[in-house]
């Protein structure tokens, strides 16, 4: 009834700055709470069974739960590089191959302690070094008391301290930031407005994420498509998580407005509809013409989401996107 | 009932006063006039570097090779201050991977240690050596590099394969060729490239000295060309300088969206957080030399220029004018104040992190795992750029400039230009 009586208001008063509290309360705390859950849960599968046969449901659970939060990248996330360290890609460099590959070479005692884990470079921890670890040959077949094992039961133990601190700091300091914008001392965020753009902005870099990175880079061009380069291709999980990550933006979408979002509905409902048929999981039929065109079209189509929240929320709620961190290269 | 008066108030403040269209245009003439002059310090810089570049192969020596790494780090002063031009300007975004793209992969170029490995996943051409390769294969194509040009370096290796890594061109593959790989890891030391390694003859160390002289050589002439056009392009009859002026206020949020750009995702994120986060000290923006800090240094002052309106040359002459900075306190003399203050705040983090390198803790030391104190310094700068950010977003809500962002339906595409 609130939110109904609002939507009223809004409507009345022309474009309002509403829905930080509804996203906040209905994407952003349960998200980042089911993504510290599963993320112990790792980690108390990886003390149990270090295996990566064992381990890899758990895997897959917490990785899932990231995907609807992945796009947060203000406050908790981005505060000390924390999302990086939770899952660094796109890796141009190569970086988690042999950042992994040295820790095992040199049986790095970094394992042995957390403080000095999370010290260790951000190739070396997070989702994409516990895929190299529970998917890749090169490490298959550990046991415990290998080191390996050890490395393993060290990142889902770091992964999950980072997961609950984001957790934590998002429910006892960010949200309320958000939500007490506007008053005295509140640097951060000046006006309700401020904050609206905050969340708006995540919204639009995630879209511009997906489209761009998510897909463009396996993608690459025509004549040199790089489907090696696929996020989470080690453990299939490409296309899953594009799935994923648009589900959690369309969630975002609907909490973040107020008002009805048709276009925006039928963006999402298109696309995903296109991802869920693409039969490809791990985008690796861009080495073909056919394949790389069906890839291509669903990126056409996040695009087109991207154009419809910026025509449809954004004059809602009087905002604009904001400077956000793939502004650059 | 108070959300929707709160939404009022909103509404009110973002329909700010529009800018005087005559101050508008004044703001971004001056705008030009650093851009156009920043522009020129390089291209004046960089020929005393090609120069020097002569006279080290003219005639090889210690001297002669110190010469010329000297010209090189000055040459890098009144670039570094140009990168705020690169976002918002298409002119000069589409411009800049020929001349200061970075990381590279320095084994297509030369001879590097052992440690760094072949082809790699991402790149097959990773360790090609074209000096030490007149003749090879590239994309299943037999290439004649026999005579190293700068056609060859601009039309054939740069980005081969369309690998980003694949720089050939430009500041930093002359600064490989000067310095040599930096072997130090995050241990005191720059690269030490031997002067011997452009000697003549028997003298000569590590092979095909003549051909990494014409490569040399080649990428040094390239970057004057590539200088002398983007001056031009901030001439009084440039183009960059035409595009600029032609929309007030889509001149306005390209200085904005440049200024925001490069505090934010590039500089703060991409340069300096992502570098220590991999405690990497190939992530050093200027890693051969160990001149990092400068670079970060000279970015951020060039992002003060353009809202100040003030620009110090390299002859200490100063250009200046009409500024953003006066623009905006006409709108709300509260963001202005703060504005400045946090590019001040973010000049000191960065000065602090200039100082500490200068005295010996070199930027790749404060990149080393568990350095609490380099931590903390390029953290700090960091942060201050995110402050700066964040207050560069308030300027363009004051200016009313940001609702064009959803005017054009092509804007959105371009993720480097989020305001235009």
């Amino acid at each position: 009834m609130r939110r109904a009586l609002v939507a009223t208001l809004c409507l009345i008063a022309g474009p309002a700055v509403a829905g930080v509290d509804a996203a906040l309360d209905e994407h952003v705390l349960p998200g980042t709470a089911r993504f510290a859950e599963r993320a112990a849960a790792f980690e108390d599968a990886a003390q149990e069974d270090c295996s990566a046969e064992a381990l890899r449901p758990a895997y897959h659970d917490a990785f899932d739960a990231w995907l609807g939060i992945a796009h947060l990248g203000l406050g908790p996330l981005e505060d000390g590089g924390r999302g990086l360290a939770i899952a660094f890609w796109p890796d141009t460099r190569g970086m988690v191959d042999r950042t992994v590959r040295r820790l095992v070479a040199d049986e790095d005692p970094a394992t042995s302690d957390a403080d000095a884990f999370a010290e260790v470079s951000v190739a070396g921890r997070g989702l994409f070094a516990a895929e190299r670890l529970l998917f890749d040959a090169d490490y298959a077949g550990y046991a415990e008391g290998d080191y390996t094992c050890s490395l393993v039961r060290a990142v889902a133990k770091d992964l999950s301290r980072m997961a609950a601190a984001v957790a934590s700091e998002w429910r006892e300091d960010f949200a309320p930031l958000m939500r007490e914008a506007g008053s005295d001392g509140n640097t951060r965020f000046l006006s309700e407005r401020e904050a609206a753009q905050a969340l708006f902005t995540t919204l639009v870099t995630g879209l511009e994420f997906v489209a761009d990175r998510r897909l463009g880079v396996p993608m690459g061009s025509f004549d040199a498509p790089r489907p090696q380069m696929a996020e989470a291709r080690r453990s299939g999980r490409s296309l899953r998580n594009v799935v994923g990550y648009l589900e959690a933006l369309k969630e975002l979408a609907r909490t973040l407005s107020d008002a009805p979002i048709p276009q925006t509905e039928a963006a999402f409902a298109q696309a995903l509809e296109t991802a869920r048929e693409l039969e490809d999981p791990v985008f690796a039929g861009v080495e073909t013409p056919v394949g790389r065109l069906r890839v291509e079209a669903l990126q056409t189509e996040v695009d087109a989401i991207t154009q419809a929240v910026g025509s449809e929320i954004a004059p809602a709620l009087g905002v604009s996107v904001g400077f956000n961190s793939a502004d650059g290269d | 009932m108070r959300r929707t008066m709160t939404a009022l108030v909103a509404l009110s403040t973002a329909a700010a006063a529009p800018a005087l269209a005559q101050d508008q245009s004044e703001v971004l003439g001056t705008y030009a006039d650093i851009a156009h002059a920043s522009y020129e310090d390089s291209l004046i810089k960089a020929r005393a570097l090609q120069d020097a570049v002569d006279a080290l192969i003219a005639e090889p020596s210690a001297a002669a090779l110190q010469g010329a790494k000297q010209a090189w780090l000055e040459a890098r002063v009144p670039y570094q201050q140009t990168e705020v031009f690169r976002f918002g300007n298409p002119i000069v975004d589409d411009w800049e991977g020929k001349v200061n793209a970075w990381p590279l992969d320095e084994g297509l170029i030369d001879y590097v240690d052992d440690a760094y490995g072949g082809a790699t996943d991402a790149n097959q051409l990773a360790a090609l050596n074209v000096i030490a390769n007149p003749t090879f294969t590239l994309g299943g194509e037999e290439v004649d590099a026999t005579e190293i040009t700068p056609d060859l370096l601009e039309g054939q290796l740069h980005e081969a394969g369309e690998v980003e890594a694949n720089v050939a061109t430009g500041y930093h593959a002359i600064e490989f060729l000067l310095w040599g790989q930096d072997l130090n890891g995050t241990d005191a030391g720059a690269g030490t490239r031997p002067w011997t390694d452009y000697a003549a003859g028997d003298d000569c160390s590590n092979g095909n000295c003549d051909r990494r002289g014409d490569y040399l050589k080649a990428a040094t002439d390239l970057l004057v060309s590539d200088l002398e056009w983007m001056t031009g392009q901030w001439a009084e009859e440039g183009e960059a300088r035409a595009a600029v002026l032609e929309d007030g206020d889509a001149g306005i949020n390209a200085i904005l969206t440049g200024m925001g750009s490069l505090s934010y995702g590039e500089q703060a994120g991409e340069r300096m957080k992502l570098g220590v986060m991999l405690n990497d000290p190939e992530e050093e923006h200027d890693c051969f030399s160990d001149n990092t800090h400068n670079s970060h240094y000279y970015d951020g002052l060039g992002i003060r220029n353009v809202y100040v309106g003030e620009y110090v040359r390299v002859d200490g002459t100063v250009v200046s004018g009409a500024s953003l900075s006066d623009l905006v306190a006409a709108a709300d003399s509260e963001v202005d104040a703060e504005l400045r203050d946090r590019l001040d705040a973010t000049m000191t983090e960065l000065g602090q992190i200039k100082t500490a390198a200068e005295a010996g803790f070199s930027y790749d030391m404060m990149l080393a795992r568990g350095s609490d104190a380099g931590e903390a310094l390029i953290m700090s700068a960091v942060d201050a750029l995110v402050n700066q950010t964040r207050a560069i977003e308030r300027a363009v809500t004051a200016l009313g400039v940001d609702q064009i962002a959803f005017e054009g339906s092509d804007s959105l595409d371009d993720p480097n230009a989020v305001f235009q």
